[in-house]
């Protein structure tokens, strides 16, 4: 089993990089969601 | 018909234009020129070597050069904004590309034939016995570069930083110009030459697919 | 809402059970061994970037034919997805060469035309940096999209050929080499688990473009107040 190592490093890798990339969307989906409700609530206000 | 005649019209605008100047043709070739040599300093080749890297490196040059002169293309529109009396002058659009493009091929086209003697010099290749098939390929080239340069100027051209967007989408998108017409330039150019004429016939594969795609969407980069 | 979290749940339900496939249940290559199980993840997500392609290709089209955003929310989702599909291919290629080959990189052909597939798809992004205007940035990275697209086949293609003249190294011992059946099977097994996941990535991303544009109609309303 010698190149085990390698096999796991590769899907490691390749997993972070799309766990990261799903974490990035889902942290600023979340943080829009805050912003739309912020704003939302600014705005029946003036109507 | 009108098509063809409005872009003969447009045509001569384009030649008129930079044969009154003639900075763009002067100045591609002294940039050929200078990519070609600069390569010498970098690379130092053997008679050998050069024989082997020199097409692709006039390639190369070439693409280097293209990605710069097509700058002006549609940026030249763009002042006085002729752009616009341009598109009413004609009933397709596709007429202002068809003469840009033309345009573009004959530059290029011209720029190339006089760097020709000047590369076989400096990288002593003979480049008379297949000089014909060596012109087909340059011209298939060329034309691949002008289709899609013109477009991506166009693209370019409403864009920021254009200076540096218009190689950055252009380079990569021309790939298979390069790597064809290096490869069938290099085997012209061998002891024993081989016309390669699957990479020719690619070439032609190339330009048919792109001058399709910019006749049916070139109306649309117009768009104001 | 819940059909996300079903998507979700099912794409990484997939993608597990593909891992232990490859792992388990395909059989151990004979030259190579076990580092040969690369080939699975590596052109799995090969397949599912150029799906992703696809999907784009298609937004491109019909943002240009409809002008509808949501087709340019599509187009930038895909393409992202894409990329970043592509760039995991980029990176396990080079891991799976190294013990292999003793060097990083070959210009192999399927690894040199992934390389350009991928510089194509970092200039769309990049394009789309470069205009502010939104209806114009979605013309322009969907014309360009277009070209790109079409030039993919092209850049394959000419890559191979160039190839054939200019052998080197082969990195997946060939598409044609001739698979395994069990193997084959695990292969499509794990295209598929991709593929569903790349769709829940896009599915995700898009979402997070059309709550962009909701947040700038909210800004721009009360702006105007």
């Amino acid at each position: 089993m010698k190149n085990l190592d390698s096999v796991f490093a590769a899907y490691i890798i390749g997993w972070g990089v799309f766990f990261l990339f799903y974490l990035t969307i889902a942290k600023r989906t979340s943080d829009l969601r805050t912003e739309i409700e912020r704003l939302r609530a600014l705005l029946p206000r003036g109507k | 018909m009108s098509l063809l005649s409005n872009t003969a019209t447009l045509l001569g605008k384009e030649l008129r234009t930079e044969f009154r100047s003639r900075e763009l043709l002067t100045t591609t070739v002294v940039f050929i020129l200078v990519v070609l040599i600069l390569f010498s300093f970098a690379i130092s080749p053997t008679a050998e070597e050069s024989r082997e890297f020199g097409p692709g490196l006039l390639w190369l040059a070439i693409l280097f050069a293209a990605s710069l002169m097509l700058q002006p293309c549609f940026l030249r529109e763009q002042s006085n904004d002729t752009l616009s009396s341009l598109r009413l002058a004609v009933d397709d659009p596709f007429a202002i590309f068809l003469a840009k493009l033309v345009a573009n091929t004959l530059f290029l086209l011209l720029t190339e034939i006089l760097m020709l003697p000047l590369f076989a010099v400096f990288y002593n290749i003979p480049i008379l016995p297949q000089l014909r098939y060596l012109l087909l390929v340059l011209l298939l080239g060329s034309l691949g570069i002008s289709i899609a340069g013109t477009a991506l100027s166009a693209i370019s051209a409403q864009a920021r930083m254009r200076e540096l967007l218009l190689p950055l989408l252009l380079l990569p998108l021309l790939t298979p110009i390069l790597v064809v017409s290096a490869t069938v330039s290099v085997s012209l150019l061998e002891r024993e030459p081989v016309v390669l004429w699957k990479g020719i016939g690619f070439l032609a594969i190339f330009d048919l697919v792109f001058l399709t795609a910019l006749w049916l969407f070139g109306e649309y980069l117009l768009e104001e | 809402m819940a059909k996300r979290i079903i998507l979700g749940a099912v794409a990484v339900l997939l993608v597990i059970a593909s891992a232990y496939a490859s792992f388990y249940i395909a059989p151990e290559e004979r030259t190579m061994g076990v580092i040969q199980r690369i080939f699975y993840f590596h052109v799995g997500s090969a397949w599912a970037g150029m799906d992703a392609f696809l999907v784009c290709f298609i937004a491109n089209l019909l943002y240009v034919w409809r002008r509808q955003e949501k087709y340019d929310w599509l187009g930038v989702s895909s393409a992202e997805v894409g990329l970043v599909l592509t760039t995991v291919v980029l990176i396990t290629g080079p891991i799976w060469a190294h013990p292999v080959w003793g060097i990083w990189w070959t210009w192999d052909a399927r690894l040199t035309s992934t390389f350009v597939l991928w510089l194509l798809y970092v200039s769309y992004l990049l394009l789309r940096t470069l205009v502010e205007e939104q209806d114009r940035r979605a013309l322009l990275s969907s014309l360009f999209g277009i070209f790109a697209f079409l030039d993919v086949p092209l850049v394959f293609g000419a890559i191979r050929w160039w190839r054939t003249q200019h052998p080197s190294p082969v990195i997946m011992g060939g598409q044609g080499s001739g698979l395994d059946p069990t193997m084959k099977k695990v292969f499509f097994f794990t295209v598929l688990a991709m593929n569903v996941f790349a769709g829940f990535l896009i599915v995700e991303r898009y979402i997070l473009e059309k709550l962009k544009h909701e947040v700038d109609i909210l800004q721009r309303e009360a702006e105007a107040q």
